[in-house]
């Protein structure tokens, strides 16, 4: 079980990374959104679930579970309305043709 | 077991402080709400992973949870503020 849980806290932590990797090096807001939106989910999720096998079956185990099922409720809809806002707001997706920032 | 714990959380701070590149220097503001929010996914783990670094679960579970729908509902009502308003910035 805690080798289990060493390897889903380790792919977790390593998917977190990329999420970080991509918010710095992609071109434009809606690709760094995309970054934020998939792989940051997973990789929280997959942490809190390590957690919650090391700590066993417990009520706080149950606990942070439900906070794993909370954050993957509410970064799809962060990402989501803040792709929405922005594109309303009138940002325009990168071309390819003019120059990363 | 406790010295990976203490491995986690120092790569959690590493990806925290990366992220803040894009809030300082995110070119609009929808960038700096992005790396806003990747901040505060990633505060939810660290709160998790101090607690089992204390010892004391039962206390920082709670405000994780807390902290968590607060984080939520912050990012949707600066995201639908800056709707209205506009990116003005380059």
């Amino acid at each position: 079980m805690i080798l289990a849980a060493n390897v889903l806290l380790v792919i977790g932590l390593m998917f977190i990374m990329l999420g970080v990797l991509g918010i710095l090096r992609l071109p434009d807001f809606y690709t760094r959104l995309h970054a934020m939106g998939k792989c940051d989910t997973l990789g929280v999720a997959l942490v809190l679930i390590a957690l919650a096998i090391h700590e066993g079956v417990s009520l706080y185990s149950l606990k942070i579970v439900l906070i794993s099922v909370c954050i993957g409720l509410a970064n799809p809809t962060a990402t989501h309305a803040l792709g929405r806002a922005a594109y309303r707001s009138g940002l325009m997706p990168w071309r390819g043709d003019e120059e990363r920032s | 077991m406790n010295t990976y714990f203490l491995g986690a959380a120092l790569a959690l701070a590493v990806a925290m402080t990366l992220s803040l590149y894009r809030v300082l220097r995110g070119p609009t503001t929808f960038d700096r709400l992005t790396g806003l929010g990747l901040i505060g996914t990633k505060t939810i783990v660290l709160l998790v992973l101090l607690g089992f670094l204390t010892d004391r679960v039962e206390i920082f579970v709670d405000i994780t949870l807390a902290y968590g729908l607060i984080s939520f509902i912050g990012s949707v009502v600066l995201a639908k503020y800056f709707e209205q308003k506009g990116a003005d910035e380059p």
